[in-house]
């Protein structure tokens, strides 16, 4: 059973502190031990058995996992940790088009995927579990097939720090192509504003659900996007077109998210029927959310 | 649809305003990225629609508030003649009273009605009636049946015929079209004043419709009164001699009657009757078959002649000129009173109509501004510039500029004069004679200068000797010697009394408005028709008699007749069709719509413009 983090905690979870972090792994690392020290329970744990290391008890811990017999040799408390054996595959499906490079709260959709992204890698590196990464716009940008090895987290977060944002867009191809290359099942998670047609995303997540995959969607959005708070008449240009459009905020702040609203209802509607975890993610809240809806999926299928 | 002022319309342009603004505001929102406009593009489309509406709206209330505000400033009105386009056939018919001989003016309106019935079919028919005046009497666009009942309502008057002012009006009703004018008229000669003509625009015919007068008329054509008596002239226009009775009549009866066998040609006869000292004196002439409106001819006597007249100096310069003036043969017309200068004020000049200045000394600073004022209000003053007129004071007198030098003798000994236009009225007198002027020796003159002055007689040696500054108010004129028998000899001269006499009744004249006047110069608010009437303004009586040209049946040939129009190539006058525009307009006052419309239209665009932003 996963808890929230405390306030203080979460400022480590911020997206706008992480993006002042030097590198991908450093900031991936501090998202994942802030969250992880917050909670209770990790729920990474529980099925390997391996023995890792001790390490000294703190509040919240486990207190079955406490070594009894170094507590009677020492007189402290220290618990185990275990290393996970699996042969889970991840899949981390980062969109990179151009409507991701939009940011109104200090970071892009983009940045805030990778972050996302980077974070779920570390979670799945220390457990020992193979992570990929396959990042695209229309076309396919970066690919690292998934795998468990000394180096290869390391190889992946350099790969998301150098990802910047495409002109185009097209989610279905990619998806077919993850569909046809995976030999074995796994998991996949793709992370994008799923600003495509709903019809072609959809199908190509069925394709993934279809060949065995266990898929978890982050729907990030800006909260721009969520709330249309602009005032004043202005020119909106479209980040992936270039196409322009004169509107008063004002005047279509209403309209506007009714049809966001009913794009989010039909995404979650939609994957649900298709037994695919839907999260949806504004991208001003902090990353843990989305971490813990990551780890609720994973536990619910695990 | 036309307008007063059609120049306001160019206002009309200010639209590009409100358009420009409009265009230019679209463009001036900044860009703004954003990550997809699908959604933005679903909800414009009905927002944008809506907008479009409403901003097109809005402009379009801007468009129309400034188009009104410049229609109202051009004054629009609803143009009677305005069927865009069609020629307009003007009829001018002539009611002068040379048109009165019994049945001649019903022979005058059955040609304006065939004129009416001969235009073009395609053109439009209006009306004017002329004597010296000049009316309106259908507009072009109200229908021929108006025409010809504006024919039948005109009636002779007792104006003069003035073909000029009727033509001129005629071709404004015109205006730019293409167009005739039909003169329905005697053709008098004297209808086109001397060396007067018409300029009309290229296009514009003018043909006429003689109206031949019945033969034979007799007119009083002049009637003078002097202190000796009366005398009249009258004109038999026929070529045969005829008999007359002539009546003077004096208050309404008559005091002498003369039974006569008046030879074509004029006529004098001289009263021998007793005249009242004031009254309305009448002479009338029976005239069965002529014209009725030249058969009488009025004069007024009395006090009200009588030209009150100023000597101001010492009284002995003012000895001649006092005894001159009441010599003269119209002496009783002459209230002389002497002032000496200290004495000018406003008491001692009330009244005065003329004032002789006959020396400066004792003048002092108010009385000569006293003096000054009474040139301004229309008074006449001679100013003598003999041994007492002091030179210094002459600017102060005679304006700024106005210098005298002293007193010289000429070295070649004394000094004629001659006048330099006889046909000055103060000349006129002297016009077959100037021989009696001639005689006069002048031994001590001044070089006189009067800034804007002319020069109506000279010395002998080519200097000024009578000068005068008329102006729309007074008389001012200067004399470059003196009229006491001191530097000359004019006052024991016989030419002396005549001239003082002429003189002053110049100097008065101005002051004293004529109280005979000419029918087609009747003061507004009296209607033109001979006879004693009451000016309006003053209260005084005056009378009205017909101009006697009108009573010449002299005809000219339509080849002369039109030989007296020029033709331009410009603009026709604007004269009675624009007063015609103006009285159209204020009547139907569409400017107050087209305000109040504008108003309306700028509470609409408040209210739409709050709702857009």
């Amino acid at each position: 059973m996963a808890s929230v983090p405390r306030p203080n905690e979460l400022r480590y979870l911020d997206p706008a502190v992480i993006a002042r972090i030097g590198s991908m792994e450093l900031r991936a690392r501090a998202v994942v031990e802030g969250f992880l020290s917050g909670l209770h329970r990790s729920p990474a744990q529980g099925f390997s058995v391996e023995f890792s290391e001790y390490r000294q008890y703190m509040p919240g811990d486990d207190t079955s996992l406490i070594d009894w017999k170094l507590y009677a040799r020492s007189d402290r408390h220290y618990v185990k940790k275990f290393e996970e054996e699996t042969n889970l595959e991840c899949h981390l499906l980062l969109d990179v088009s151009g409507s991701m490079g939009y940011g109104s709260a200090g970071v892009t959709k983009l940045e805030y995927g990778a972050y996302l992204a980077a974070s779920i890698a570390y979670l799945m590196n220390r457990q020992r579990d193979a992570v990929g990464l396959l990042a695209f716009a229309d076309r396919v940008v970066e690919h690292l097939p998934a795998s468990g090895r000394p180096g290869h987290l390391r190889r992946l977060l350099l790969a998301l720090d150098a990802l910047r944002a495409e002109r185009g867009s097209d989610l279905s191809r990619p998806l077919d192509r993850l569909a046809e290359a995976l030999s074995r099942r796994g998991m996949a998670v793709l992370i994008s504003d799923l600003l495509d047609e709903p019809e072609k995303v959809v199908r190509g997540l069925r394709h993934l659900r279809f060949r065995g995959v266990d898929v978890i969607v982050f729907h990030l959005l800006d909260p721009a996007e969520l709330t249309l708070p602009f005032e004043g008449a202005a020119r909106f240009r479209d980040l992936e077109t270039g196409a322009e459009l004169s509107a008063v905020p004002s005047a279509v702040r209403e309209r506007y998210l009714q049809e966001v609203e009913a794009f989010i209802a039909l995404y979650r509607r939609e994957l649900r029927l298709a037994g695919i975890d839907y999260c949806l993610v504004d991208t001003s809240r902090p990353l843990d959310l989305a971490l813990l809806a990551y780890l609720s999926a994973r536990a619910r299928r695990y | 649809m036309a307008f007063l002022f059609p120049a306001f319309l160019a206002g009309a342009l200010a639209i590009a305003i409100p358009i420009v603004l409009h265009f230019v505001r679209r463009q001036s929102a900044p860009p703004l990225a954003f990550s997809d406009l699908r959604f933005l593009r679903r909800a414009q489309t009905a927002a944008v629609r809506r907008r479009w509406l409403q901003e097109w709206l809005l402009l379009a209330l801007r468009v129309a508030a400034l188009l009104l505000l410049a229609a109202a400033f051009a004054r629009p009105y609803i143009d009677a003649t305005g069927l865009a386009g069609r020629p307009i056939t003007v009829v001018a018919l002539d009611r002068s009273f040379s048109m009165s001989h019994p049945g001649m003016f019903e022979r005058a309106r059955a040609a304006a009605r065939e004129a009416v019935a001969a235009a073009p079919a395609d053109d439009l028919v209006g009306v004017v009636a002329f004597d010296d005046r000049v009316g309106v009497a259908a507009q072009p666009g109200a229908g021929r049946d108006a025409a010809v009942a504006a024919i039948d309502r005109t009636e002779p008057g007792f104006g003069a015929t003035g073909y000029g002012p009727a033509l001129e009006a005629a071709a404004a009703v015109i205006g730019a079209r293409e167009g005739r004018i039909v003169v329905v008229t005697d053709r008098q000669q004297s209808g086109w004043h001397a060396g007067a003509g018409a300029l009309l625009p290229e296009g514009i015919e003018v043909s006429t419709r003689l109206v031949e007068p019945a033969a034979g008329n007799l007119a009083v054509t002049a009637f003078d009164v002097t202190p000796a008596g009366a005398a009249a002239e009258v004109v038999n226009a026929g070529s045969e001699s005829r008999p007359g009775r002539v009546r003077l009549i004096a208050g309404g009866a008559v005091i002498e009657e003369e039974a006569l066998a008046l030879a074509p040609g004029p006529t004098e006869i001289v009263f021998d009757a007793a005249l009242p000292p004031a009254g309305l004196l009448e002479v009338a002439v029976d005239d069965p078959g002529g014209l009725p409106a030249d058969d009488r001819r009025y004069h007024l006597i009395g006090a009200a002649d009588r030209v009150e007249v100023a000597l101001v100096g010492p009284a002995d310069d003012a000895f001649y000129l006092e005894r001159a003036l009441r010599a003269a043969a119209d002496g009783a017309r002459f209230g002389v009173r002497h002032l000496e200068p200290a004495a000018v004020a406003d008491p001692a000049l009330d009244g005065v109509a003329a004032v002789w200045l006959l020396g400066t000394a004792g003048l002092d600073r108010s009385a000569r501004a006293r003096l000054a004022a009474f040139v301004a209000a229309g008074g006449g003053l001679l100013a003598v510039a003999g041994p007492r007129f002091d030179p210094a004071l002459a600017a102060d007198l005679l304006g700024p500029g106005a210098t005298l030098a002293p007193p010289a003798a000429p070295p070649s000994g004394a000094l004629g004069w001659s006048v330099s236009d006889v046909r000055h009225p103060l000349f006129q007198v002297f016009a077959a004679d100037t021989g009696g002027l001639a005689q006069v020796r002048f031994g001590r003159t001044r070089r006189v200068e009067l800034p804007g002055a002319r020069v109506l007689a000279v010395f002998s040696d080519g200097a000024p000797a009578l000068v005068e500054r008329d102006s729309d108010a007074g008389r001012l004129l200067l004399f470059a010697s003196d009229l006491g028998n001191a530097w000359n000899d004019f006052p024991r001269r016989p030419a002396f009394v005549p001239f003082v006499a002429e003189a002053t009744r110049y100097l008065g004249a101005r002051r004293e408005a004529p109280r005979s006047r000419l029918v087609g110069d009747a003061p507004p608010g009296v209607a033109p028709r001979p006879g004693a009437v009451v000016e309006p303004d003053s209260g005084r009586t005056i009378v009205l008699n017909v101009d006697p040209r009108e009573s010449d049946p002299a005809q000219m040939t339509a080849e002369a007749f039109a030989a007296r129009i020029g033709r331009s190539s410009g603009a026709p006058a604007a004269g009675t069709a624009r007063d015609d525009a103006a009285a159209r307009e204020a009547a139907q006052g569409w400017w107050w719509y087209a305000i109040l419309a504008m108003a309306a239209l700028l509470v609409a665009e408040s209210w739409l413009g709050r709702a857009v932003a």
